[in-house]
Protein backbone atom coordinates (compact mmCIF):
# COMPACT_ATOMS: atom_id res chain seq x y z
CA UNK A 1 0.00 0.00 0.00
CA UNK A 2 1.16 3.44 -0.85
CA UNK A 3 2.24 5.89 1.65
CA UNK A 4 -0.81 8.67 1.78
CA UNK A 5 1.47 11.42 1.38
CA UNK A 6 5.44 11.88 -0.34
CA UNK A 7 5.94 15.01 1.41
CA UNK A 8 4.79 16.07 4.26
CA UNK A 9 5.65 19.32 6.34
CA UNK A 10 4.53 20.33 9.97
CA UNK A 11 5.05 23.78 10.65
CA UNK A 12 8.25 24.22 8.92
CA UNK A 13 10.24 27.40 9.64
CA UNK A 14 13.39 28.69 8.41
CA UNK A 15 14.69 31.91 9.57
CA UNK A 16 18.40 33.43 8.69
CA UNK A 17 18.47 36.11 11.70
CA UNK A 18 16.05 37.34 12.14
CA UNK A 19 14.32 36.96 8.24
CA UNK A 20 11.74 34.34 8.04
CA UNK A 21 13.09 32.41 4.61
CA UNK A 22 10.17 29.87 4.98
CA UNK A 23 7.68 30.41 7.89
CA UNK A 24 5.25 28.24 9.42
CA UNK A 25 4.71 25.84 6.25
CA UNK A 26 2.43 23.13 6.37
CA UNK A 27 2.48 21.25 2.94
CA UNK A 28 1.44 17.67 1.66
CA UNK A 29 1.90 16.30 -1.26
CA UNK A 30 0.25 13.25 -2.42
CA UNK A 31 2.20 10.57 -4.52
CA UNK A 32 1.49 9.51 -8.10
CA UNK A 33 0.79 13.16 -9.30
CA UNK A 34 2.48 16.68 -10.65
CA UNK A 35 3.09 18.95 -8.26
CA UNK A 36 4.18 21.91 -8.87
CA UNK A 37 5.62 24.69 -6.57
CA UNK A 38 4.93 27.71 -7.71
CA UNK A 39 6.46 31.17 -5.82
CA UNK A 40 8.03 34.80 -6.56
CA UNK A 41 12.21 34.93 -6.56
CA UNK A 42 13.10 34.49 -2.77
CA UNK A 43 9.54 33.02 -2.05
CA UNK A 44 11.17 29.95 -0.23
CA UNK A 45 11.16 27.61 -3.10
CA UNK A 46 14.60 26.36 -2.80
CA UNK A 47 14.87 26.46 0.94
CA UNK A 48 11.76 24.10 1.48
CA UNK A 49 13.26 22.19 -1.26
CA UNK A 50 16.37 21.98 0.42
CA UNK A 51 15.01 21.28 3.56
CA UNK A 52 13.38 18.54 2.83
CA UNK A 53 16.74 17.03 1.24
CA UNK A 54 18.86 17.72 4.17
CA UNK A 55 20.83 19.95 2.87
CA UNK A 56 19.49 22.74 5.09
CA UNK A 57 18.62 22.08 8.72
CA UNK A 58 15.09 23.29 9.55
CA UNK A 59 15.07 26.06 12.40
CA UNK A 60 11.30 25.13 13.63
CA UNK A 61 8.53 22.70 12.92
CA UNK A 62 9.65 19.00 10.99
CA UNK A 63 8.40 16.93 8.30
CA UNK A 64 8.41 14.06 6.37
CA UNK A 65 9.62 12.55 3.01
CA UNK A 66 8.32 9.21 1.50
CA UNK A 67 7.68 8.33 5.40
CA UNK A 68 11.01 8.87 6.84
CA UNK A 69 11.77 12.60 8.95
CA UNK A 70 13.73 15.39 7.40
CA UNK A 71 15.33 16.64 10.44
CA UNK A 72 17.12 13.25 11.14
CA UNK A 73 20.76 12.65 9.49
CA UNK A 74 20.35 8.83 9.27
CA UNK A 75 16.73 8.40 7.75
CA UNK A 76 17.42 11.67 5.70
CA UNK A 77 20.07 9.87 4.17
CA UNK A 78 18.00 6.82 3.97
CA UNK A 79 15.26 8.83 1.53
CA UNK A 80 17.54 10.14 -0.64
CA UNK A 81 18.01 6.63 -1.66
CA UNK A 82 14.38 6.95 -3.00
CA UNK A 83 14.57 10.12 -3.79
CA UNK A 84 16.36 12.23 -7.28
CA UNK A 85 16.71 15.71 -7.27
CA UNK A 86 17.64 18.17 -9.47
CA UNK A 87 18.66 21.25 -8.24
CA UNK A 88 18.33 24.67 -9.34
CA UNK A 89 22.13 24.50 -10.17
CA UNK A 90 22.80 21.87 -12.89
CA UNK A 91 26.24 22.34 -12.08
CA UNK A 92 28.10 19.15 -12.02
CA UNK A 93 31.63 17.86 -11.64
CA UNK A 94 33.83 19.57 -14.51
CA UNK A 95 36.50 16.93 -13.67
CA UNK A 96 34.52 13.77 -15.01
CA UNK A 97 33.01 12.73 -18.09
CA UNK A 98 29.86 12.34 -18.97
CA UNK A 99 30.18 8.74 -18.96
CA UNK A 100 32.08 8.94 -15.81
CA UNK A 101 29.37 10.82 -13.91
CA UNK A 102 26.74 8.09 -15.06
CA UNK A 103 28.85 4.99 -13.78
CA UNK A 104 29.51 7.33 -10.56
CA UNK A 105 26.03 7.92 -9.89
CA UNK A 106 24.90 4.30 -10.60
CA UNK A 107 27.08 2.86 -7.91
CA UNK A 108 24.94 4.93 -5.40
CA UNK A 109 21.52 3.47 -6.51
CA UNK A 110 20.96 -0.21 -6.16
CA UNK A 111 17.63 0.48 -8.95
CA UNK A 112 19.62 2.10 -11.24
CA UNK A 113 18.05 1.77 -14.98
CA UNK A 114 20.89 1.54 -17.31
CA UNK A 115 18.67 1.07 -20.29
CA UNK A 116 16.87 4.12 -19.35
CA UNK A 117 20.59 6.03 -18.79
CA UNK A 118 21.42 4.55 -22.18
CA UNK A 119 18.27 5.83 -23.57
CA UNK A 120 18.45 9.20 -22.44
CA UNK A 121 21.60 9.62 -23.43
CA UNK A 122 21.22 9.14 -27.37
CA UNK A 123 17.74 10.97 -27.04
CA UNK A 124 19.32 14.40 -25.53
CA UNK A 125 22.42 13.48 -27.49
CA UNK A 126 25.06 13.69 -25.10
CA UNK A 127 28.49 13.54 -26.02
CA UNK A 128 29.55 10.22 -23.20
CA UNK A 129 33.02 11.22 -23.58
CA UNK A 130 32.84 14.79 -23.24
CA UNK A 131 34.06 16.47 -19.89
CA UNK A 132 31.86 18.00 -18.27
CA UNK A 133 33.35 21.69 -18.12
CA UNK A 134 32.69 21.69 -22.08
CA UNK A 135 29.05 21.07 -21.98
CA UNK A 136 26.62 23.76 -22.40
CA UNK A 137 23.76 25.10 -19.99
CA UNK A 138 21.46 22.98 -21.83
CA UNK A 139 23.28 20.15 -21.71
CA UNK A 140 24.55 20.58 -18.04
CA UNK A 141 20.54 20.10 -17.09
CA UNK A 142 19.79 17.61 -19.52
CA UNK A 143 22.61 15.27 -17.96
CA UNK A 144 21.11 16.43 -14.27
CA UNK A 145 17.75 15.22 -15.65
CA UNK A 146 19.19 11.53 -16.93
CA UNK A 147 20.96 11.04 -13.63
CA UNK A 148 18.11 11.53 -11.72
CA UNK A 149 15.78 9.91 -14.14
CA UNK A 150 17.98 6.61 -14.52
CA UNK A 151 17.63 6.25 -11.02
CA UNK A 152 14.06 5.27 -11.16
CA UNK A 153 13.25 7.21 -8.13
CA UNK A 154 10.20 7.11 -6.06
CA UNK A 155 10.13 10.65 -5.88
CA UNK A 156 11.59 13.42 -8.05
CA UNK A 157 11.89 16.62 -6.99
CA UNK A 158 13.06 19.59 -9.42
CA UNK A 159 13.74 22.92 -8.85
CA UNK A 160 13.39 25.28 -12.25
CA UNK A 161 13.89 21.59 -14.14
CA UNK A 162 13.37 23.52 -17.40
CA UNK A 163 15.73 26.74 -16.58
CA UNK A 164 18.24 26.50 -19.57
CA UNK A 165 16.44 24.15 -22.32
CA UNK A 166 15.43 25.44 -25.76
CA UNK A 167 12.49 25.11 -26.54
CA UNK A 168 12.52 21.40 -27.58
CA UNK A 169 14.47 20.49 -24.39
CA UNK A 170 11.88 21.61 -22.77
CA UNK A 171 9.19 19.47 -24.87
CA UNK A 172 11.40 16.65 -23.81
CA UNK A 173 11.55 17.02 -20.71
CA UNK A 174 7.62 17.64 -19.93
CA UNK A 175 7.00 14.66 -22.10
CA UNK A 176 10.05 12.93 -19.77
CA UNK A 177 7.90 14.14 -16.42
CA UNK A 178 4.55 12.81 -17.85
CA UNK A 179 6.08 9.40 -18.58
CA UNK A 180 8.08 9.44 -15.55
CA UNK A 181 4.40 9.97 -13.96
CA UNK A 182 3.05 7.31 -15.37
CA UNK A 183 5.23 4.67 -14.40
CA UNK A 184 4.46 5.61 -10.63
CA UNK A 185 7.27 8.41 -9.88
CA UNK A 186 5.77 11.35 -7.91
CA UNK A 187 7.01 14.45 -9.08
CA UNK A 188 7.48 17.75 -7.32
CA UNK A 189 8.80 20.90 -9.50
CA UNK A 190 9.05 24.65 -8.44
CA UNK A 191 9.19 26.70 -11.56
CA UNK A 192 8.20 30.20 -13.01
CA UNK A 193 6.74 28.58 -16.31
CA UNK A 194 3.60 29.18 -15.77
CA UNK A 195 2.39 27.03 -19.36
CA UNK A 196 4.71 24.64 -18.06
CA UNK A 197 3.06 24.12 -14.96
CA UNK A 198 0.02 24.38 -16.56
CA UNK A 199 0.22 21.70 -19.13
CA UNK A 200 1.27 18.84 -17.15
CA UNK A 201 0.27 19.64 -13.15
CA UNK A 202 -2.08 17.63 -11.43
CA UNK A 203 -1.60 20.08 -7.81
CA UNK A 204 -0.52 23.43 -7.17
CA UNK A 205 1.31 24.71 -4.45
CA UNK A 206 2.25 28.27 -4.13
CA UNK A 207 4.48 29.98 -1.44
CA UNK A 208 4.95 33.63 -0.66
CA UNK A 209 7.18 35.03 1.64
CA UNK A 210 7.62 31.09 2.83
CA UNK A 211 3.94 31.03 3.43
CA UNK A 212 1.82 28.63 1.81
CA UNK A 213 -1.06 30.62 -0.08
CA UNK A 214 -2.53 28.34 -2.34
CA UNK A 215 -2.80 24.14 -2.39
CA UNK A 216 -4.96 23.54 -4.82
CA UNK A 217 -5.39 20.51 -7.98
CA UNK A 218 -5.32 22.53 -11.06
CA UNK A 219 -8.41 20.79 -12.35
CA UNK A 220 -10.75 22.59 -9.30
CA UNK A 221 -8.48 25.55 -10.72
CA UNK A 222 -9.64 25.32 -14.09
CA UNK A 223 -13.19 24.54 -12.80
CA UNK A 224 -14.02 27.08 -10.05
CA UNK A 225 -11.84 30.32 -11.23
CA UNK A 226 -14.22 32.67 -13.56
CA UNK A 227 -13.86 36.15 -14.67
CA UNK A 228 -16.94 37.64 -14.87
CA UNK A 229 -16.74 41.04 -17.49
CA UNK A 230 -20.53 42.91 -17.15
CA UNK A 231 -21.84 45.96 -18.53
CA UNK A 232 -23.84 48.15 -16.17
CA UNK A 233 -25.53 51.52 -18.18
CA UNK A 234 -26.56 52.62 -14.18
CA UNK A 235 -23.27 52.17 -13.40
CA UNK A 236 -20.94 49.85 -11.07
CA UNK A 237 -20.80 49.99 -7.17
CA UNK A 238 -18.30 47.57 -6.24
CA UNK A 239 -19.42 47.13 -2.82
CA UNK A 240 -22.50 45.54 -4.42
CA UNK A 241 -19.79 42.27 -5.20
CA UNK A 242 -18.53 42.00 -2.30
CA UNK A 243 -19.71 38.25 -1.36
CA UNK A 244 -18.28 34.79 -1.32
CA UNK A 245 -15.68 33.39 -3.92
CA UNK A 246 -15.05 37.55 -5.34
CA UNK A 247 -11.04 38.06 -5.04
CA UNK A 248 -10.95 41.32 -7.32
CA UNK A 249 -12.86 43.67 -8.87
CA UNK A 250 -11.90 46.00 -11.18
CA UNK A 251 -13.84 48.97 -12.37
CA UNK A 252 -13.93 51.11 -15.49
CA UNK A 253 -16.56 53.71 -16.12
CA UNK A 254 -19.58 51.49 -16.87
CA UNK A 255 -17.70 48.49 -17.31
CA UNK A 256 -16.89 45.96 -14.54
CA UNK A 257 -14.75 42.88 -14.19
CA UNK A 258 -14.71 40.37 -11.70
CA UNK A 259 -12.44 37.53 -11.22
CA UNK A 260 -13.45 34.95 -8.77
CA UNK A 261 -12.86 31.58 -7.34
CA UNK A 262 -15.93 30.12 -6.48
CA UNK A 263 -19.68 31.27 -6.40
CA UNK A 264 -19.84 32.41 -10.44
CA UNK A 265 -23.92 31.67 -10.09
CA UNK A 266 -24.25 34.46 -7.29
CA UNK A 267 -22.31 36.70 -9.37
CA UNK A 268 -23.95 36.69 -12.59
CA UNK A 269 -27.26 36.71 -10.28
CA UNK A 270 -26.08 39.74 -8.27
CA UNK A 271 -25.05 41.14 -11.79
CA UNK A 272 -28.60 40.71 -13.89
CA UNK A 273 -30.06 42.37 -10.41
CA UNK A 274 -28.17 45.39 -10.62
CA UNK A 275 -29.00 45.77 -14.31
CA UNK A 276 -26.27 44.40 -16.29
CA UNK A 277 -27.24 44.94 -20.09
CA UNK A 278 -23.76 42.11 -20.97
CA UNK A 279 -22.51 39.34 -19.39
CA UNK A 280 -19.39 37.18 -20.16
CA UNK A 281 -17.91 34.32 -18.18
CA UNK A 282 -14.48 33.03 -19.60
CA UNK A 283 -11.95 30.79 -17.35
CA UNK A 284 -8.91 32.30 -15.35
CA UNK A 285 -5.39 30.86 -16.58
CA UNK A 286 -2.76 30.00 -14.21
CA UNK A 287 -0.95 32.51 -14.51
CA UNK A 288 -3.41 35.08 -13.38
CA UNK A 289 -4.52 32.66 -10.81
CA UNK A 290 -1.00 32.92 -9.24
CA UNK A 291 -0.57 36.35 -9.73
CA UNK A 292 -4.08 37.31 -7.74
CA UNK A 293 -2.84 34.72 -5.11
CA UNK A 294 -0.15 36.26 -4.40
CA UNK A 295 -1.54 40.08 -4.64
CA UNK A 296 -4.37 39.00 -2.03
CA UNK A 297 -1.74 37.22 -0.10
CA UNK A 298 0.37 40.93 -0.04
CA UNK A 299 -2.46 43.21 0.30
CA UNK A 300 -3.51 40.90 3.59
CA UNK A 301 0.09 41.30 4.79
CA UNK A 302 -0.26 45.22 4.36
CA UNK B 1 32.36 5.67 -5.43
CA UNK B 2 33.36 8.29 -3.11
CA UNK B 3 36.84 7.11 -3.72
CA UNK B 4 36.51 7.28 -7.30
CA UNK B 5 35.29 10.84 -7.17
CA UNK B 6 37.92 12.08 -5.14
CA UNK B 7 40.61 10.38 -7.37
CA UNK B 8 39.13 12.28 -10.16
CA UNK B 9 39.00 15.34 -8.19
CA UNK B 10 42.63 15.08 -7.15
CA UNK B 11 44.61 12.85 -9.52
CA UNK B 12 46.18 16.05 -11.56
CA UNK B 13 47.21 18.28 -8.75
CA UNK B 14 48.30 15.22 -6.44
CA UNK B 15 50.59 13.20 -9.59
CA UNK B 16 51.81 16.61 -10.74
CA UNK B 17 52.91 17.66 -7.04
CA UNK B 18 54.68 13.66 -6.50
CA UNK B 19 56.50 13.70 -9.85
CA UNK B 20 57.35 17.42 -9.61
CA UNK B 21 58.84 16.46 -5.63
CA UNK B 22 60.08 13.81 -6.56
CA UNK B 23 62.07 15.29 -9.48
CA UNK B 24 63.72 18.26 -8.20
CA UNK B 25 64.19 16.31 -4.43
CA UNK B 26 66.48 13.51 -6.44
CA UNK B 27 68.12 16.47 -8.66
CA UNK B 28 68.91 18.50 -5.19
CA UNK B 29 70.32 15.22 -3.67
CA UNK B 30 72.49 14.26 -7.25
CA UNK B 31 73.53 17.88 -7.76
CA UNK B 32 74.69 18.41 -4.59
CA UNK B 33 76.87 15.08 -4.22
CA UNK B 34 78.61 17.00 -7.19
CA UNK B 35 78.85 20.49 -6.03
CA UNK B 36 79.01 19.68 -2.13
CA UNK B 37 81.38 16.99 -2.25
CA UNK B 38 84.57 18.98 -3.81
CA UNK B 39 84.32 22.00 -1.50
CA UNK B 40 82.74 20.89 1.68
CA UNK B 41 82.42 16.94 1.56
CA UNK B 42 82.23 16.74 5.63
CA UNK B 43 78.79 17.95 4.99
CA UNK B 44 78.05 15.98 2.07
CA UNK B 45 75.43 13.55 4.52
CA UNK B 46 73.98 16.91 6.16
CA UNK B 47 73.59 18.96 3.14
CA UNK B 48 71.56 16.05 1.65
CA UNK B 49 69.49 15.21 4.82
CA UNK B 50 68.85 18.98 5.88
CA UNK B 51 68.92 20.77 2.48
CA UNK B 52 66.49 17.31 0.89
CA UNK B 53 64.39 17.89 3.51
CA UNK B 54 63.99 21.72 3.54
CA UNK B 55 63.27 21.55 0.10
CA UNK B 56 60.59 18.58 0.60
CA UNK B 57 58.96 19.99 3.51
CA UNK B 58 58.52 23.28 1.75
CA UNK B 59 57.25 21.99 -1.12
CA UNK B 60 54.92 19.36 0.92
CA UNK B 61 53.42 22.54 2.99
CA UNK B 62 52.05 23.88 -0.51
CA UNK B 63 51.17 20.41 -2.20
CA UNK B 64 49.36 19.49 0.83
CA UNK B 65 47.32 22.84 1.41
CA UNK B 66 45.97 23.05 -2.47
CA UNK B 67 45.35 18.59 -2.05
CA UNK B 68 43.19 19.48 1.17
CA UNK B 69 41.07 22.20 -0.58
CA UNK B 70 37.88 21.18 -2.20
CA UNK B 71 35.19 19.08 -0.65
CA UNK B 72 32.04 20.95 -0.20
CA UNK B 73 32.59 24.33 0.12
CA UNK B 74 34.42 24.42 -2.67
CA UNK B 75 31.38 22.49 -4.45
CA UNK B 76 29.01 25.20 -3.26
CA UNK B 77 31.56 27.27 -5.55
CA UNK B 78 31.64 25.41 -7.92
CA UNK B 79 28.25 24.72 -8.31
CA UNK B 80 27.74 21.00 -8.05
CA UNK B 81 27.43 21.04 -4.38
CA UNK B 82 23.58 19.93 -4.08
CA UNK B 83 24.19 17.28 -6.36
CA UNK B 84 26.87 15.88 -4.11
CA UNK B 85 24.57 16.60 -1.00
CA UNK B 86 21.36 14.82 -2.82
CA UNK B 87 23.65 11.38 -2.95
CA UNK B 88 22.30 9.20 -0.36
CA UNK B 89 25.55 8.87 1.66
CA UNK B 90 26.23 11.20 4.96
CA UNK B 91 28.33 14.43 5.13
CA UNK B 92 31.00 12.86 7.66
CA UNK B 93 31.31 9.54 5.05
CA UNK B 94 31.85 12.07 2.37
CA UNK B 95 34.63 13.64 4.34
CA UNK B 96 36.39 10.38 5.70
CA UNK B 97 36.65 9.47 2.66
CA UNK B 98 38.32 12.45 1.80
CA UNK B 99 40.69 12.76 4.95
CA UNK B 100 41.50 9.35 4.38
CA UNK B 101 42.74 10.13 0.66
CA UNK B 102 44.34 12.70 1.69
CA UNK B 103 46.57 11.51 4.60
CA UNK B 104 47.37 8.60 1.59
CA UNK B 105 48.31 11.33 -0.54
CA UNK B 106 50.11 13.37 1.77
CA UNK B 107 51.95 9.95 3.13
CA UNK B 108 52.85 9.02 -0.63
CA UNK B 109 54.28 12.49 -1.33
CA UNK B 110 56.73 12.16 1.75
CA UNK B 111 57.60 8.52 0.87
CA UNK B 112 58.71 8.62 -2.73
CA UNK B 113 60.21 11.73 -3.02
CA UNK B 114 62.85 10.72 0.41
CA UNK B 115 63.06 7.15 -1.43
CA UNK B 116 64.06 9.24 -4.44
CA UNK B 117 66.30 11.27 -2.17
CA UNK B 118 67.91 7.69 -0.99
CA UNK B 119 68.11 6.43 -4.28
CA UNK B 120 70.14 9.39 -5.82
CA UNK B 121 72.64 9.75 -2.82
CA UNK B 122 73.30 6.24 -2.72
CA UNK B 123 74.45 5.96 -6.50
CA UNK B 124 75.91 9.85 -6.62
CA UNK B 125 78.10 9.29 -3.68
CA UNK B 126 78.25 8.21 0.40
CA UNK B 127 74.75 7.57 0.82
CA UNK B 128 73.37 8.45 4.42
CA UNK B 129 71.40 5.47 6.54
CA UNK B 130 68.00 4.58 6.11
CA UNK B 131 67.41 5.27 9.93
CA UNK B 132 68.19 9.02 9.33
CA UNK B 133 65.90 8.96 6.29
CA UNK B 134 63.15 7.19 8.32
CA UNK B 135 63.89 9.78 10.94
CA UNK B 136 62.96 12.54 8.73
CA UNK B 137 60.37 11.36 7.33
CA UNK B 138 58.72 10.80 11.17
CA UNK B 139 59.21 14.09 11.68
CA UNK B 140 57.51 15.45 8.54
CA UNK B 141 54.67 13.45 8.78
CA UNK B 142 54.38 13.77 12.32
CA UNK B 143 54.00 17.75 12.22
CA UNK B 144 53.11 18.21 8.78
CA UNK B 145 50.02 16.68 9.69
CA UNK B 146 49.05 19.77 11.55
CA UNK B 147 48.99 21.38 8.07
CA UNK B 148 47.07 19.27 6.29
CA UNK B 149 44.48 19.28 9.50
CA UNK B 150 44.70 23.38 9.17
CA UNK B 151 44.13 23.17 5.67
CA UNK B 152 40.99 20.88 6.01
CA UNK B 153 39.59 22.90 8.44
CA UNK B 154 39.85 25.66 6.89
CA UNK B 155 38.26 24.90 3.68
CA UNK B 156 35.77 23.49 5.37
CA UNK B 157 35.24 26.90 7.11
CA UNK B 158 36.13 29.87 4.40
CA UNK B 159 34.03 29.75 1.18
CA UNK B 160 35.79 31.04 -1.81
CA UNK B 161 38.12 29.42 -4.75
CA UNK B 162 41.17 31.89 -3.50
CA UNK B 163 40.33 32.34 0.11
CA UNK B 164 40.64 29.15 1.59
CA UNK B 165 44.55 28.59 0.17
CA UNK B 166 45.22 31.97 0.70
CA UNK B 167 44.47 31.60 4.62
CA UNK B 168 46.38 28.50 4.63
CA UNK B 169 49.45 29.62 2.85
CA UNK B 170 49.46 32.60 4.93
CA UNK B 171 49.10 29.84 8.30
CA UNK B 172 52.26 28.29 6.75
CA UNK B 173 53.84 31.29 6.00
CA UNK B 174 53.53 32.58 9.46
CA UNK B 175 54.89 28.98 11.25
CA UNK B 176 57.80 29.75 8.76
CA UNK B 177 58.43 33.17 10.40
CA UNK B 178 57.33 32.28 14.33
CA UNK B 179 59.58 33.69 16.80
CA UNK B 180 62.23 31.21 17.85
CA UNK B 181 60.80 31.60 21.65
CA UNK B 182 57.59 29.45 20.29
CA UNK B 183 59.99 26.73 18.78
CA UNK B 184 58.96 24.58 20.83
CA UNK B 185 55.43 25.07 19.85
CA UNK B 186 55.77 24.94 16.31
CA UNK B 187 55.35 22.62 13.77
CA UNK B 188 57.50 23.80 11.09
CA UNK B 189 60.44 23.68 13.11
CA UNK B 190 59.89 20.68 14.84
CA UNK B 191 59.53 19.38 10.36
CA UNK B 192 63.00 20.96 10.08
CA UNK B 193 64.87 18.86 12.73
CA UNK B 194 67.04 21.19 13.26
CA UNK B 195 67.13 20.29 17.31
CA UNK B 196 67.64 16.49 16.51
CA UNK B 197 70.48 16.58 13.71
CA UNK B 198 72.82 18.95 12.57
CA UNK B 199 75.96 19.51 10.58
CA UNK B 200 77.87 18.28 13.66
CA UNK B 201 75.41 15.91 14.85
CA UNK B 202 74.60 13.57 12.57
CA UNK B 203 73.90 10.32 14.42
CA UNK B 204 70.11 10.46 15.08
CA UNK B 205 69.02 9.67 18.33
CA UNK B 206 65.55 7.71 18.84
CA UNK B 207 62.66 9.41 17.34
CA UNK B 208 60.72 11.86 19.47
CA UNK B 209 57.59 10.10 19.31
CA UNK B 210 56.08 11.94 22.30
CA UNK B 211 56.59 15.31 20.29
CA UNK B 212 55.06 13.51 17.12
CA UNK B 213 52.37 12.26 18.92
CA UNK B 214 51.12 15.43 20.10
CA UNK B 215 51.25 16.78 16.91
CA UNK B 216 49.12 14.24 15.20
CA UNK B 217 46.94 14.51 18.43
CA UNK B 218 46.40 18.52 17.51
CA UNK B 219 45.94 17.37 13.91
CA UNK B 220 42.83 14.55 15.15
CA UNK B 221 41.75 18.19 16.51
CA UNK B 222 41.22 19.56 13.61
CA UNK B 223 40.12 17.22 11.50
CA UNK B 224 37.55 16.11 13.65
CA UNK B 225 36.30 19.79 13.86
CA UNK B 226 35.92 20.08 10.49
CA UNK B 227 33.97 16.83 10.02
CA UNK B 228 31.81 18.65 12.84
CA UNK B 229 31.45 21.78 10.42
CA UNK B 230 30.67 20.46 7.78
CA UNK B 231 27.65 18.37 9.40
CA UNK B 232 26.07 21.33 10.72
CA UNK B 233 26.17 23.96 8.05
CA UNK B 234 23.71 24.91 5.64
CA UNK B 235 24.33 24.90 1.99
Amino acid sequence: MSSPTVIETMGLSKLYGRSHAVRNLNLTVRPNRITAFLGLNGAGKSTTIRMLLGMIMPSEGSGTVLGRRIDDPAESVALRRDVAYVSEDKRLYNYMTVEQMIRFTSGFVPGWREDVATALLRRYELPAGRKVRHLSKGMHTKLALLLAIARSPALLILDEPSEGLDPRGVEQLLETLVAQCAEGTSIFFSSHQIEEVERISDQVCVIHHGRLVMDAALDELRESWRRVDVVLPGGAHVGDFEMQGVERVHTRGKQMSVVASGNVDAIITRASESGATAIDVTPVGLREIFLQTIDLDTSGEN
Amino acid sequence: MLWYKVWLETRARFLISLVGMTALCAYRVYDGNHSASSSIPISYRYFILHSGQQLLSVMWLVAVTLLMMGGLLQEKVTGSASFTLALPVSRARMMKVRICAGLMQSALMIVVPWTAMYAASYFSGPAHSLDQVLFYVVLLAGGGAVFVGTALLISSLVEGTYTAPMISAGIVLACGNAPKSLAFLNPMDFIGGRDYLGPDNLSNGPIPWGHVAAYMSVAALLIVASVKVLERRDF
